[in-house]
């Protein structure tokens, strides 16, 4: 059996090597040569690929792939001498040097054949007593041929027998190592020679390069840059979104920012101790500094950091359109018309109303203009008449008078006067006869008895017809100020301080009473 | 008469009360809080942030706060409009496939994980671009901070922690070398300014006046207390922006854009980050260390002599971009359009053109390279520096200035001028040629002012501003400056011209007349105004002696007369009026309280020296 099968490994391995020697140039047809062409396809892929990027996993693959052939290579070696068993892998690859440089090309692989009578048919060297010629151009001589029996019974002595074969164009025996007769047998069966190499990864490839996966052809680059603002006219269309607001240009920088600035610039030692005692806010944030010549500037330490929050500024900070403040700080005071432009004004005194000895306390214009009626400190009223300055008429009080006012109703000329604690509502002797007379009618009041005191205290008031100027008086506890009408004559209002003890002692007290309605008032008080 | 009555009180009550699930009235249905915002987009914070960032959303200010002033409120408009974007929709997309890249990782499916990789969903930001900014005037409007914050990405180191990439920092860097390019070769500069920050560059595009900063070419530091996905959000954004707006500029110059560079020069730039990470590195241990660092000075001098080498391919790599237009194959063409470009530039492009004209300027190796070869060319001088590539060498006698930047300087040219880099930049800011003398090497160069600042608004002029005001009348042929102060003009060509036409002793004479005139026109305008002034005055004195005639009491005077009319016009404002008025005020009181505190520092300075 053993035999049977060293012999057809013999055969076959005669057959690959006669035809490695007779179609070197030519295409191998055989199975291995086909796959060892794919293989190389693949790893010639692979390095295209990993040229492309130089993705470690890529070159580990292509590594393992050298590898492989410099392990083929190593067995090589072992056998230096008779190449002829592993011609089939050397020179298969050595037949399209052009794909597998990377593989094929070591020295050790390339061990010459002893023989340089090339691609020869051997049976020309039948008869002869060399085979053939070294380098050096001597004869090789061919060995002495062994007794066919002695042959035998060594093969037969020899358990490594069937691992050896017969070079036939060395005229040598070559013993294969396991690894070689490993990759026979696989041959033998129709596989790749090594175990290693998965034919499936390669129809992946395969299948990758039809999806269009991968692609030796490498795009056409498109140019980065082009013509991006043809023409600006018609750039013009509206985009629909809010105004774009561009940010605000950074500061330029002054005097004080050069290298060499002026003396006067540079702050003083104190000064920059100063700083220090400085808010944080307020401290500056750049101090000048001299440097004599060009090329002493260091270089500046902020750098980066300013323009990291010039990117900060850019992109966090929310921006608003302001109007620039660029006003004349006069054009915001208002104007104030000059004197002038308010003329005609009074500029001479022309009505003088002479009478009064003490200081006027205070004056009130009837409601048609005609009269003006004057309280004084020194105790009287005076009624005027506007245009001729002539006194009508004197009521005299003995106290300071505080304030007059008139009645705001024309056809009810009367004076209400404060007096001290009291107040006085006086018949002015104004207006025609029925006028007259329904102010005397209503001036009139009925004095109150006297037990009527103490309701009198509680309401802080009290009424009493005053016969002496004619009208009636309201009894206050306290000092009046001021007296005031509503402006429908109806009712008036009278201040007073509230109270003396307490400081804040602003006011009040206002009394509100119709005019029409003081009679019924102070009958319904009497009567109670 | 009840019928009638009922519906008022049900208006009445509408006003007070909303019934539960009643529309919202108001503010608060027209605002929503950030909170809300986010529960409605069903977004994460940092989704919404992110968002945002890129919309050009801001929050806004409701009139009135209705849940408190704790709170950021969105237009409820704005919200809408994010939730109608696109890219809500792609950013769950990428999110959901992140999952399944992860997803197949955990389960050590490696070829799953890096097929995923290779078809990872990507975005794109041109539309966004353009809704924010629909015309390209309005982009320009807004490129400052774009600009600064490019710019400073290009000066900053790649770091991993940061999520800062390599290839990121290499485009900013491409971007602003692009945009300097730009406004360089259109003359578009028009002030610079050196502070302690940076250098501030203003160049006006299409009636825009763009400001920009760059930090200076030293190692940047990151700070810890920086959330640097904001800031990247945001320069994402600003790449976009910037490569577009770059490329409208470019095609308005008709070049083509981006521009094709030399390999080489590619190569160097690649050299150059990875030295540039190599500085990181030693930064970072540096930064663990801060004592080492400052204690080894020679270590920190490697540093720096590594940031020069850097800096130097990077410069000839902007110089090749610089040089770009002028070596594309339609160079002809250029020329032309150039000769038409001419024609159209206004009057301060040709101005600026004509500022360095016939000057050739010479850097050494000290100086800040990158800002002065941007900055020369653009006011039409020619440059060249130390080192390889450079257009011609020190030794070239054509050289008028040669830039220094050193104590001393030990081999001179007799045929050029010497002089520190603050000359080049005061003179681009007061557009003249400045004498040199002040600048001159080992000196203490006079102050370098502000170009941003209008003296007069702030009340306060320093004297160097005056002194170059004089010097620029003089340039104006309209004066002469003082004698005495002019006579480093001798120095500079324009004025040796200008003294061509005018002797020493007339010039003096014309100046002097001159000053009277304006001394006595002066005196005229005061006496004029004190004249209506005392009109008013005697005015007011009339009125006040009718006052007085008719009470016979006050004594008039006419201060208190004028305080009486302030107060009484105070009195009668509104108190909105008021505060602003007082504000006003207030910031008036700080300054002028600011301008005498240097007033009185620089009188103390002049009692020091004397």
């Amino acid at each position: 059996m053993g035999a049977s099968k060293k012999e057809s490994v013999e055969v076959d391995k005669k057959k690959n090597s006669k035809k490695t020697q007779t179609t070197k140039k030519e295409k191998h047809n055989t199975e291995e040569s086909v796959l060892a062409q794919k293989q190389e396809g693949a790893a010639t892929d692979y390095k295209e690929l990993s040229a492309d990027d130089d993705s470690e996993d890529y070159k580990s693959v292509g590594e393992s792939e050298a590898g492989d052939g410099e392990s083929s290579g190593d067995e090589g070696n072992h056998k230096s001498g008779s190449s002829e068993g592993l011609a089939i892998d050397g020179q298969s690859e050595d037949s399209e040097p052009d794909q597998g440089a990377e593989e094929s090309d070591s020295s050790e692989d390339e061990v010459a054949p002893r023989n340089t009578v090339g691609d020869v048919p051997l049976e020309w060297y039948r008869d002869e007593k060399h085979i053939g010629y070294d380098i050096a151009g001597k004869k090789i001589k061919k060995k002495e041929k062994q007794d066919k029996l002695d042959s035998f019974l060594a093969n037969v002595d020899d358990s490594k027998n069937w691992r050896k074969i017969y070079d036939e164009y060395n005229d040598e025996e070559v013993e294969l190592t396991k690894e070689e007769t490993k990759l026979v047998r696989r041959m033998l069966k129709g596989k790749t020679p090594h175990a290693d190499f998965d034919p499936y990864a390669v129809l992946g490839l395969v299948r990758a390069i039809r999806k269009g996966y991968i692609k030796f052809d490498k795009p056409k680059e498109e140019p980065r840059f082009y013509m991006l603002w043809g023409d600006d006219a018609s750039s013009s269309e509206k985009t629909g979104h809010l105004s774009y607001i561009p940010a605000p240009k950074p500061n330029m920088p002054g005097h004080e920012e050069s290298y060499n600035p002026s003396l006067e610039y540079i702050p003083t030692q104190e000064e920059i101790n100063s700083y220090q005692l400085m808010d944080e806010e307020d401290r500056p944030k750049f101090i000048p500094k001299r440097f004599t010549s060009l090329r002493s500037i260091p270089a500046y330490e902020n750098a980066v950091k300013d323009s990291f929050e010039r990117c900060l500024d850019l992109y966090l900070c929310p921006r608003v359109r302001k109007k620039r403040i660029n006003i004349d700080p006069e054009s915001l005071k208002p104007k104030l018309p000059s004197r002038k432009d308010l003329r005609p004004y009074p500029a001479t005194c022309y009505l003088e109303y002479r009478g009064h000895k003490g200081a006027v306390m205070s004056i009130s214009a009837e409601a048609s203009g005609q009269w003006i009626a004057s309280g004084s400190s020194d105790g009287t009223v005076r009624l005027w008449e506007v245009e001729t300055c002539r006194c009508i008429k004197v009521w005299e009080f003995g106290e300071v008078v505080q304030y007059v006012a008139w009645n705001p109703l024309p056809e009810l000329p009367i004076l209400a006067v404060t007096v001290g604690q009291d107040v006085f509502l006086l018949n002015s002797g104004l207006g025609n006869e029925e006028i007259q007379r329904k102010v005397k009618e209503l001036l009139h009041v009925e004095t109150p008895t006297a037990p009527e005191d103490s309701g009198n205290k509680v309401s802080g008031w009290s009424w009493r017809q005053d016969d002496e100027h004619e009208g009636i008086r309201l009894r206050h506890f306290k000092s009046v100020y001021s007296v005031e009408w509503h402006r429908k004559g109806d009712y008036f209002s009278t201040v007073m301080p509230a109270d003396i003890l307490s400081i804040h002692c602003h006011l009040i007290a206002f009394l509100f009473l119709a005019l029409e309605s003081i009679v019924l008032c102070m009958k319904s008080i009497s009567h109670t | 008469m009840v019928a009638r009555k009922k519906p008022s009180t049900m208006v009445a009550r509408k006003k007070h009360y909303r019934p539960p699930g009643k529309k919202k009235e108001g503010n608060a249905s027209r605002y929503v809080t950030r909170s809300q915002a986010i529960k409605q987009l069903q977004v994460t914070l940092g989704f919404f942030r992110r968002l945002s960032i890129l919309k050009g959303i801001f929050p806004r200010e409701p009139k009135k706060k209705f849940k408190g002033n704790n709170h950021t409120y969105y237009h409820v408009k704005d919200i809408a409009f994010l939730q109608h974007e696109p890219l809500l929709d792609k950013f769950r997309d990428i999110r959901a496939y992140q999952k399944k890249i992860k997803k197949a990782e955990a389960k050590k499916n490696a070829d799953l994980a890096t097929l995923l990789r290779t078809r990872e969903p990507t975005y794109k930001l041109d539309r966004l671009v353009r809704e924010r900014y629909p015309k390209f005037v309005d982009a320009l409007r807004d490129l400052d901070d774009c600009l600064t914050m490019v710019h400073l990405f290009a000066a900053l180191p790649a770091v991993e922690r940061a999520k800062i990439d390599v290839e990121l920092i290499h485009n900013c860097r491409r971007l602003s070398h692009e945009w300097q390019a730009y406004v360089c070769r259109t003359y578009k500069l028009r002030k610079v300014f050196i502070s302690v920050k940076g250098i501030y560059y203003q160049a006006e595009i299409e009636g825009q006046k763009i400001t920009w900063l760059t930090p200076h070419a030293m190692q940047q530091v990151l700070p810890d207390d920086v959330n640097f996905s904001v800031m990247l959000t945001f320069l994402e954004f600003y790449e976009t922006l910037l490569g577009f707006v770059n490329f409208r500029l470019y095609h308005s110059l008709n070049v083509k854009y981006p521009p094709i560079l030399d390999p080489k020069l590619e190569a160097l730039a690649s050299d150059l980050y990875a030295l540039s990470r190599y500085i990181v590195s030693n930064t970072r241990t540096s930064t663990l260390e801060p004592k080492a660092a400052s204690s080894s000075p020679s270590e920190q001098l490697e540093a720096k002599e590594k940031e020069m080498q850097a800096d130097e391919s990077e410069l000839r790599l902007a110089q090749l971009q610089h040089q770009l237009p002028s070596n594309e194959p339609g160079a002809l063409m250029h020329l032309m359009e150039g000769a038409e470009c001419e024609n159209e530039d206004d009057q301060d492009t040709k101005e600026c053109k004509r500022l360095f004209k016939n000057m050739k300027f010479f850097l050494s190796r000290e100086v800040p390279r990158e800002s002065l070869l941007f900055v020369i060319p653009a006011f039409g001088g020619v440059v060249s520096w130390d080192g390889e590539a450079a257009p011609y060498k020190e030794a070239d006698q054509s050289i008028s200035h040669q830039i220094v930047d050193r104590p001393t300087q030990g081999h001179r040219y007799l045929s050029r001028e010497y002089i520190q880099p603050q000359w080049i930049y005061d003179c681009i800011n007061a557009w003249i040629i400045l004498p040199t003398e002040a600048y001159m090497v080992g000196r203490i160069p006079p102050p370098h002012l502000s170009p941003f600042v209008d003296n007069d608004a702030e009340g306060y002029v320093p004297d160097y501003a005056e002194t170059i005001k004089r010097l620029q009348a003089a340039a104006r042929n309209e004066v002469l400056p003082m004698p005495g102060v002019g006579k480093e003009d001798l120095d500079d060509p324009q004025n040796l011209l200008v003294e061509g036409y005018i002797s020493r002793a007339e010039a003096s004479e014309a100046a002097q007349t001159k000053k009277k005139m304006v001394t006595l026109e002066k005196q005229y305008h005061e006496e004029l105004q004190s004249e209506l002034q005392g009109a008013v005055m005697k005015k007011s004195k009339q009125g006040s002696t009718e006052h007085a005639k008719a009470s016979e009491e006050s004594v008039p005077d006419p201060k208190q007369i004028a305080e009486d009319i302030e107060t009484m016009s105070k009195l009668g404002m509104s108190r909105k009026k008021r505060g602003l008025l007082e504000a006003i005020e207030k910031r008036k009181e700080r300054n002028t309280a600011r301008i005498s505190k240097l007033k009185e520092r620089k009188k103390k300075l002049k009692s020091s020296e004397n």
